[in-house]
């Protein structure tokens, strides 16, 4: 019921400006970029494909089909790996907010649209792991933590984003009958009476408070962090919408330049608290942290396969993710996929590839480190954003690169 | 007063961006001055329709929603 500002209380006004409607995605690029940094200061920065990995060898594990970890260095179960609490509670934390704002249901897509989420996943897996990292590793995380090879990647996700987005305008004309057919919706909120979604969401943000006192009790404060840090992550990512694949597609589908500036926005942030936690030495990090051996030639590669896939799935791994936490089948696919790609990647692709390298191929490039300053390597990195704003912004003017 | 529509497109069930790209698909052949009611499952369509319209110049009637179905009214302009 539409209700002037004047006859609801301060309280519910705050409500539906929380909840009724989507924040910008630079108002979550933001906040995202201010939890990174917190998470930083208690551990490492934000990455998602690290938890993936360890789910999928968890699960081999305990199947039996494939194992890993070995005697003297066990495979930590998921409880107890950073970065599977991390995935775990962001799936948490974007049910919770999909249920708060009445936008959670189940989303049964078309059978084809179900197996292009699969395919999109084993994709990601793949390229995840050749490139050491996912698009917030490597690019949401990678810029800020002044890796070079961040760049590369992210060119190589753009590339892979390029061919993608050809292929489904290609489908669409071609075979549209893959994107048709029986769907489904069950438990959405419904618009007559109350819903009770809002209610379960405000329980599942108390569950999740008490995961992390259950941690912070047994005296792991990391964890306890990671746990809350992670569920405003999933929380964010939801009420913003905040997805890599826009940021880097939309230049060429609509031309809409919104989404690849709240990433600007996340990253600009993100950088200026990475460069003073790494020059300053705070806490346990070293300077190389986030700055993957993958420069070049795996950068490259791992971006294109990764970007391929997220485009083809429909969100990367956070974006899969948290669409996964909203009710989207499609993305619990891209999961599937990424759990089952990743270990096996893991463990029969990326040694013998790594291996057939030369160590010039694979070597961490820290910008800081190959120009010689901080205040050089930053400059660098603005220059590079503000080329990268001129390019979506006269993009978003002439429509030069755009499809549709 | 319920907004009448020409046609209706169906991309219940769909995520993004695929309700984006059939829309711009069927905007091609649907005539100016008609209008077309796209019906979708997923939240992001509330925002990247209307965002789309006001890039493309075609107008935005109305949203409603329906048991989780978001019924968006599209006019095409040009």
């Amino acid at each position: 019921m539409p209700e002037s500002n004047a006859e609801k209380s301060i309280l519910q006004e705050l409500w539906d400006n929380m909840f009724a409607k989507s924040w910008p995605m630079w108002v979550g690029g933001i906040l995202l970029a201010v939890g990174n940094i917190c998470l930083f200061i208690v551990l490492k920065p934000w990455g998602a494909s690290g938890g993936i990995l360890n789910w999928g060898q968890n699960i081999f594990n305990s199947l039996g089909i494939i194992s890993f970890g070995s005697e003297e260095s066990p495979l930590p179960g998921t409880g107890a790996h950073p970065y599977s609490v991390l995935c775990f509670l962001m799936l948490l934390g974007s049910f919770a907010a999909a249920l708060m704002s009445k936008e959670f249901a189940l989303r049964f897509a078309p059978a084809g649209e179900i197996i292009k989420g699969l395919i999109g996943g084993l994709l990601m897996g793949v390229g995840a792991i050749i490139g050491k990292s996912c698009t917030i590793g490597g690019f949401f995380s990678g810029f800020p933590a002044l890796s070079l090879g961040a760049v590369i990647f992210t060119i190589g996700l753009a590339i892979g984003v390029w061919f993608a987005l050809r292929y489904l305008l290609w489908e669409m004309e071609k075979f549209p009958n893959i994107s048709m057919g029986k769907t489904a919706t069950f438990c959405s909120a419904g618009t007559k009476g109350k819903s009770i979604q809002p209610w379960l969401g405000v329980i599942l943000l108390i569950v999740a408070v008490v995961i992390a006192a259950n941690y912070s009790g047994g005296g792991n404060k990391v964890l306890a962090s990671y746990v809350l840090i992670s569920l405003f992550f999933g929380f964010v990512c939801q009420r913003s919408r905040f997805c890599l694949v826009r940021a880097l597609r939309e230049p060429f589908m609509t031309g809409e330049s919104a989404p690849a500036i709240g990433v600007m926005a996340g990253i600009l942030v993100g950088m200026f608290g990475f460069a003073v936690i790494k020059y300053m030495n705070v806490g346990t990090p070293t300077e190389m942290i986030w700055v993957w051996p993958h420069f070049w030639l795996p950068a490259i590669i791992g971006g294109v396969i990764f970007g391929l896939g997220m485009t083809v799935a429909g969100g990367c791994t956070v974006g899969s993710i948290w669409r996964a936490g909203e009710g989207h089948i499609k993305l619990w696919a891209s999961i599937i996929g990424m759990v089952i790609a990743m270990p096996i990647t893991a463990k029969f692709i990326a040694p013998p590839f790594y291996e057939a390298l030369p160590a010039s191929m694979k070597s961490q490039a820290y910008l800081p480190q190959m120009v010689g300053s901080y205040p050089g390597a930053v400059a660098i990195f603005l220059v590079i954003i503000l080329l990268w704003y001129v390019f979506v912004k006269w993009n978003e003017r002439t429509g030069r690169f755009s499809a549709i | 007063m319920p907004i009448q529509a020409d046609e209706v497109l169906d991309c219940k069930g769909l995520s993004c961006p695929m309700p984006i790209l059939k829309l711009a698909k069927a905007m091609k052949t649907l005539e100016v001055g008609k209008v077309l009611e796209l019906l979708s499952t997923d939240p992001g369509s509330k925002g990247d329709v209307p965002a789309w319209c006001s890039k493309t110049g075609q107008e935005l009637l109305g949203i409603e929603e329906e048991e989780g179905v978001y019924k968006i009214f599209v006019k095409r302009l040009k």
